[in-house]
């Protein structure tokens, strides 16, 4: 059955993780997941545009939503933080009609209404929820050998519980799909604590010392490699491991993965698809692990046309 | 979760690991165990109290209300921060004092930084003229938007997981405090520069928006949404600090290109720096940015629309 989304990749994944929005597109294809990119969608925001003006946070987030419903199908983010500020969003113009009313006044000059008829989800659980572990488990051609991946969650894939409920952070969807690819979880104190990529422009310090007290948690869980579903961690994580590194005075080297690079990993996608290349740690090491060299001597599965 | 006493087999006893530190005797901390029998709809309380009553009487722990008031009580049960007088207890329980605290002895914790921290912020009506009348008049609308920040107890849990205030000299306020900054801030009343006192004292944009506060805050204020976004958006007039540079950055680069551009945020918010020159050349490296990115980046074809229903959101 052919699934269709709205698809919004948010800025990250059309600039400095560029790598994500390949690889999302590669993966999607394969499991027969058509995702319709808006056009001009603009941003969510972040935190910035609701430490602004509360009703600009709307707009920005009920334009994008409205430009989903347009399409008829519900949205699909691969950002936490974008995820949070569109679902936050939806849930308070579908409840607050004086709000919908506001934005939707906004909206008009170009010629878009948001009528609150579609629901928001991430790629991760497209792929854990909708799809269902089965298929995925059926399209696993390469599978990790017990590769131990450590989940990072992020913090807005769980929190608040205002929107995710007292449970948020036993979330167990990253750690049931890193099983299904035959990857082995790497059980550490941080796996839903946050990277503090809000503050890396205004205190870097607190930032990489946060992740890199994370990341340090995660090898000494014997971790050979990170794996988020958000492009801000990730940013965090991967780019400043260096600085870690400068301030433990402990080289890791830890490859970092989207959730749609170690997927497309397990199901046969190349490196090349999956823009693996574009990271500033190298994946090397986690591809010889699952034995990534040997099956290019053989055929690789190949795309879709 | 763990099991709650009223579902399972009610047990006879609660077994509890308590942590022992008297940094004026102790060379380091200890764990002392201790069973306690257990009676219908036990707290968490009355349990630290027969250990004090019966076992240890030299055990230290703070209390006053007994119910969900005075804030003193709150402790770390099996990792997470609780108000003792407030939860059940449960069959296995670790107890220790609360993280980012310093211990005056077994589970009392030193209130006087955030104290001091809040004696800075002003946390009274500051009026320029005394009013004439008394009372002032104070209307529902008035408080409306700061009415969940006046549950506030101050138990401190909030401080105890927040990770900024987890880093050493991180000069972050915390929720709690912000909590109280942004109360005032909203109370009609008040004629403090509570703008700059966020900005600057209280250094609000160093939050990371985790929302590992309003997780263990125990009478549910939405912190994030409704103390400290606020203040954000109070502090955001204070153009020289980092983070409302941060923040208009961010808006302008989208206003101009319909979408973000990271690395001109980056650098209309830090300056040019060392960190910030690695970085870059670290991330051109690897074909994530490239090097005139901060300089230059084309704009969407749809920047121009974006900007103006953005401006007409805005002005609303």
């Amino acid at each position: 059955m052919k699934r269709t989304y709205a698809y919004f990749p948010g800025c990250s994944a059309k600039s400095t993780c560029s790598e994500l929005d390949l690889s999302t597109h590669a993966v999607a294809a394969l499991f027969d997941v058509s995702l319709i990119e808006l056009e001009n969608p603009g941003c969510t925001g972040a935190r910035e545009f609701r430490a602004i003006s509360e009703q600009l946070h709307l707009t920005a987030n009920g334009r994008i939503l409205a430009l989903a419903e347009r399409n008829g199908c519900d949205l699909v983010a691969v950002c936490d933080t974008c995820l949070l500020n569109l679902t936050e969003t939806n849930r308070r113009l579908k409840e607050d009609s004086e709000a919908r009313d506001a934005v939707n006044r906004a909206l008009a000059a170009e010629g878009l209404v948001y009528r609150g008829a579609i629901e928001v989800k991430h790629f991760l659980w497209v792929l854990t929820e909708d799809l269902g572990e089965e298929s995925l488990r059926a399209r696993v051609v390469r599978p990790l050998r017990s590769l131990r991946a450590a989940p990072f969650y992020g913090c807005h894939i769980q929190r608040p519980k205002s929107i995710y409920g007292e449970d948020g952070e036993d979330a167990p969807a990253l750690d049931r799909l890193i099983n299904v690819l035959g990857g082995e979880v790497v059980r550490y104190a941080g796996a839903s604590k946050c990277c503090g990529f809000h503050v890396v422009n205004v205190d870097q310090k607190i930032a990489v010392r946060m992740s890199g007290s994370h990341l340090g948690n995660a090898v000494a869980g014997g971790a050979q490699c990170v794996v988020t579903p958000c492009p801000l961690c990730h940013t965090v994580f991967d780019a400043y491991q260096p600085s870690m590194e400068r301030q433990s005075r402990d080289p890791q080297a830890t490859p970092i993965l989207h959730v749609s690079q170690l997927v497309g990993l397990a199901i046969g996608l190349s490196t090349e698809a999956l823009g693996l290349s574009r990271h500033v740690v190298g994946c090397a090491d986690v591809l010889a692990h699952i034995g990534y060299s040997r099956d290019r001597t053989g055929a690789l599965p190949q795309l879709p046309a | 979760m763990s099991p709650s006493l009223k579902q399972t087999t009610e047990p006879d006893k609660v077994r509890l690991r308590i942590y022992r530190f008297d940094p004026a005797i102790d060379r380091a901390p200890r764990y002392d165990s201790y069973e306690v029998p257990h009676t219908p709809r036990m707290r968490i309380m009355d349990a630290l109290d027969y250990v004090h009553e019966t076992l240890a009487v030299d055990f230290g722990y703070r209390w006053l209300c007994g119910s969900k008031k005075c804030g003193t009580c709150a402790v770390n049960v099996n990792g997470s921060p609780k108000l003792a007088c407030w939860e059940e207890a449960q069959p296995e329980m670790t107890i220790e004092p609360m993280d980012n605290m310093t211990v005056i002895r077994d589970l009392v914790t030193s209130r006087d930084p955030y104290e001091a921290f809040l004696a800075k912020l002003q946390p009274l009506v500051i009026r320029k003229r005394e009013y004439s009348g008394f009372p002032e008049p104070l209307t529902e609308a008035d408080v409306a938007s700061a009415v969940h920040l006046r549950d506030c107890i101050q138990c401190l849990a909030c401080q105890s997981v927040c990770p900024v205030l987890q880093q050493p000299d991180s000069g972050f306020a915390g929720p709690a405090l912000l909590v109280a900054l942004s109360e005032l801030s909203q109370d009609p009343r008040d004629e403090g520069d509570r703008a700059k006192m966020a900005a600057k004292e209280a250094q609000v944009f160093k939050c990371v928006s985790c929302y590992e506060c309003e997780r263990v805050c125990p009478v549910e204020i939405p912190i994030v949404g409704e103390a400290i976004e606020p203040l954000k958006r109070l502090a955001y007039r204070e153009k020289s600090t980092p983070g409302a540079r941060r923040a208009g950055a961010f808006l302008d680069s989208v206003k101009k290109l319909g979408y973000v551009n990271p690395s001109e945020v980056a650098l209309k918010t830090q300056g040019i720096t060392w960190n910030g020159l690695r970085l870059a050349f670290r991330m051109a490296l690897r074909g994530k940015i490239r090097l005139t990115d901060a300089l230059f980046k084309r704009p969407s074809p749809g920047a121009e629309t974006i900007k103006t229903t953005y401006d007409a959101g805005e002005s609303r």
